[in-house]
């Protein structure tokens, strides 16, 4: 079947079409903290704060095949790390980002211990069990003096006042324009250098050796063992750097709220399965999946928040929500994940890929050579 | 890829189950009220009922003339701290109206706050000033709810009231402290309410965990001049954590022994047996419960349990007063006699305060309202809801007319008797002196074969002010 469109990977379409995207993509970026309302703003730190935990699951489920229900832990290490380090110790907030890294770095390793021996839903349950024991072990009184207990810790955040300097150069402002020294923008940017690092490491790893180590090991483990794949180091380096990188919004989220407590959704079950849901609906395995459903998991919640309001709900949905006493956005989120394991078990970018391959053949650059002679089958979902 | 679509069908089936099942214990809750753990929202007396006059409007005291006055040169925008507000006062507010167990619990709060909102709308309680309230979903998230408020300060709220939980009113108090916006009666009773100098913006409703905790204490040192063996059960949350923090910082001056100390976990639904099988071992002469929730009911169903076994151990038993509902403890039945409790309100569902005028225009509004079946879960709300009222008015009296500043000035030099209020309860704060408005308390006895509470003693106001 001829395609309407062919695509050479390296090619100079393909160059301005990555230039576009990107393009917008910074737009995009610098308009949410210049222009948008500061509920837009918060909106966006809370879908930036769930793709970073998103992508570092991500980097674990989708790309090595290690189940776990228990990154909740790991976001708390972060928020824990934070909130110690800056209730206890006056450190200053953004000091406490590199501890928060190296403590669940070391966890996540210690936590693969148990994945050299076991796997699928074994291993699912010792991750449960790690998501369900951490706010246990938080709480415990021999803890208290460390974390509050159950009681948390307070005044975690960055406190800011009008005194707070403003950063220009010749006259333009990155952090935004802060409308009055306004902390939302400053919070915006912190939590989308948070997702750029956690993008970064997760991108550096999948395109590199160890990433189709990784990929090995989620495909066939006897066979990436047999091809010289180490299991035991490969696999204590995806945890411990999956570990790692879900602790950084954890900071954030200690930061941003300046409380934590053990009982927060983030730091329970919940909220790893909360990772877990965006992570599958955007498309497990693919760099930008977790990204594109947080995005819309926080949307759909967001807009869905006043529906226990008839009149809030837009008169064409009515008939299907206006039964509801409660915010049906959770509801709705369930419905599209189970319609989209049916329809797109590759989660939305895997349905984006599939529509886009009927449309445009995509030829890629042969390897190693830098030039584009042989067409040949499309790559691989990266 | 097998392995790898395995894994990934296991992690979205999981997925999906969890989801449905947080968005389905969550439909219908509204309607079914049983469990729900609002704070201080009900109790009765049989002593009270005729007692309490009829109070269209709610009644409330100009402010001390010298009293405290927030500083507005501190706010990011002074001039709009001050700016008058005209027309239409908009109230915001953030509370867990899906998501499981809280917003079970709390999402009749919201339609009492809107029902007494609508309520105060149509007796033209601040005169030619519309009230608005929104309310967002924060599903009891504490990093949902600062999206929550912005988008709601977006849409130009003038303050906001009635957010449900200590760390969720804690995410939002640097911001709303910082753009000077008053975050009035927060609907916790954690302690955090009092820093009026770092936080002068915000102020709480309940009466605070600590000073129940030395009611309770109190009234223990009288029914047991020569000292107790207290055994404590709480959940194991901040809730409890500062109910028994108080408690065990009080029982020496009161000469009470912990003896041991249990706790279950909020979302625990199993019964605490084990944890009530230690507690029997020690024997104490009293127990002192902080349950939550359905809690309530599994742990006096397991404490009854173990009285049975334990024929020559009838322990005094006192519970927080989240459980003084006579729809929660008529779930527990036979098990909940002779409890001791507390409360400021009466309960709305009595009998015995049927004739009540003010429970009776309660009840009518909310019938009116189609809001009949959470009318009992619902009090917290339309307290919170006419607390905050009353203050908009006096703020509108004060010569400054109303503001955002004389809002909060008028919340912290503030006197006010809710319309549910049980005989004699006046709730008073008075700036940094006395940042906490309810602080009066009435212990209660529970009869289980009436479904009636008789009181103890007489209203404890010493703690006020």
């Amino acid at each position: 079947m001829t395609m309407p469109f062919t695509l050479r990977s390296g090619g100079a379409a393909s160059w301005a079409l990555r230039l576009v995207a990107g393009a917008v993509l910074v737009y995009v970026m610098f308009w949410i903290p210049t222009q948008a309302s500061n509920g837009v703003i918060d909106t966006c730190i809370t879908a930036l704060t769930l793709m970073a935990a998103a992508m570092a699951l991500n980097l674990l489920l989708g790309y090595t095949g290690q189940i776990s229900i228990g990154h909740s832990a790991f976001f708390g290490i972060g928020a824990y790390t934070t909130g110690i380090l800056v209730s206890r110790y006056g450190w200053s907030p953004f000091q406490t980002l590199a501890v928060a890294f190296v403590v669940a770095f070391v966890v996540g390793a210690l936590v693969s211990l148990p994945a050299l021996r076991i796997k699928g839903v074994y291993l699912a349950l010792v991750t449960l069990s790690l998501g369900l024991v951490f706010p246990q072990l938080i709480k415990a009184p021999k803890m208290e003096w460390l974390t509050g207990g159950a009681r948390g810790l307070d005044k975690t955040g960055f406190k800011f006042t009008k005194k707070n300097p403003t950063y220009e150069i010749f006259g333009w402002n990155p952090w935004g324009n802060l409308r009055g020294e306004n902390v939302k923008p400053f919070l915006y940017w912190i939590a989308m250098i948070i997702v750029i690092i956690v993008y970064l490491a997760c991108r550096g790893v999948v395109k590199s050796r160890a990433g189709r180590s990784l990929i090995a090991i989620r495909d066939n483990e006897t066979a990436a063992a047999v091809m010289g794949v180490n299991l035991a180091v490969t696999k204590g380096l995806a945890f411990g750097l999956s570990a790692a990188l879900c602790s950084l919004p954890g900071c954030l989220s200690a930061i941003r709220t300046g409380n934590v407590t053990p009982d927060s959704t983030n730091l329970t079950v919940l909220g790893a399965i909360t990772f877990l849901i965006v992570m599958v609906v955007g498309g497990a395995g693919s760099l930008w999946g977790p990204i594109i459903g947080s995005a819309l998991y926080v949307f759909v919640t967001d807009r869905t928040g006043d529906w226990s309001d008839k009149e809030a709900i837009p008169a064409v949905l009515r008939p299907f929500f206006g039964w509801s006493h409660t915010p049906p956005g959770s509801g709705i989120f369930a419905v599209v994940l189970i319609a989209l394991m049916f329809v797109a078990p590759f989660g939305i970018v895997g349905m984006w890929h599939r529509v886009v391959r009927r449309f445009v053949k995509v030829v890629p650059r042969p390897a190693g050579t830098g030039t584009i002679d042989t067409p040949a089958t499309a790559p691989a979902e990266a | 890829m097998k392995q790898g679509s395995s894994v990934r069908l296991m992690a979205a089936a999981l997925a999906a189950g969890t989801l449905l099942i947080a968005a389905c214990s969550s439909d219908g809750s509204t309607t079914n009220g049983t469990t729900a753990a609002t704070t201080a929202d009900t109790s009765a007396s049989e002593t009270t009922a005729a007692a309490v006059e009829t109070t269209a409007a709610p009644e409330t005291t100009a402010a001390a003339e010298t009293g405290w006055a927030v500083d507005t040169s501190a706010c990011i925008d002074p001039a709009a701290a001050e700016a008058p507000i005209e027309g239409t006062v908009k109230i915001g507010s953030a509370m867990p109206l899906s998501g499981g167990i809280a917003a079970a619990a709390f999402a009749p709060v919201k339609g009492g706050f809107e029902a007494y909102i609508k309520y105060a709308n149509e007796k033209k309680l601040l005169g030619d000033i519309t009230i608005e309230a929104t309310i967002e979903d924060d599903q009891y998230n504490k990093d949902l709810t600062p999206g929550a408020v912005s988008k709601q300060i977006d849409a130009g709220v003038n303050l906001f009231a009635g957010i449900i939980g200590s760390p969720n009113n804690g995410a939002v108090r640097d911001t709303l402290n910082e753009e000077c916006i008053p975050q009035l009666n927060a609907l916790t009773g954690s302690p955090a309410w009092g820093e009026v100098a770092d936080y002068p913006w915000t102020t709480g409703i309940l009466v605070p965990y600590t000073v129940e905790s030395k009611v309770y204490a109190k009234q223990l040192a009288e029914m047991y001049p020569d000292g107790a063996n207290v055994a404590m059960f709480y959940v194991n949350n901040e809730f409890g954590q500062v109910y028994a923090d108080a408690f065990k910082e009080l029982a020496p001056d009161y000469n009470l022994t912990i003896v041991d100390e249990q706790t279950i976990e909020a979302e625990d639904p199993a019964p605490p047996v084990s944890q009530i099988t230690s507690i029997a071992a020690k024997k104490p002469d009293v127990v002192m419960a902080v349950p939550l929730g359905a809690g309530c009911v599994t742990f006096l169903g397991a404490l009854a349990d173990a009285k049975a076994q334990n024929a020559d151990w009838t322990p005094a038993t006192f519970i927080t007063n989240t459980c003084a509902s006579s729809l929660i403890l008529g779930a527990a039945g036979a098990a909940a006699d002779g409890l001791y409790t507390s409360n400021n309100l009466v309960d709305v569902a009595a009998p015995a305060n049927a004739e009540n005028p003010n429970v009776k225009e309660y009840l009518a509004f909310m019938e009116a309202q189609k809001l009949s079946e959470i009318a009992t879960t619902a009090s917290a709300g339309w307290t919170t809801a006419e607390a905050t009222v009353a203050i908009l008015k006096q703020a509108a009296e004060s010569p400054e007319g109303l503001s955002r500043a004389s809002i909060i000035n008028a919340a912290r030099n503030f006197t006010f008797t809710p319309m549910l209020a049980r005989d004699g309860v006046v709730d008073k704060s008075s700036g940094e002196e006395d940042p906490f408005l309810a602080q009066s308390l009435q212990v209660l006895q529970y009869d289980a074969d009436t479904a009636t509470f008789t009181d103890i003693g007489s209203l404890i106001t010493e703690f006020e002010s």
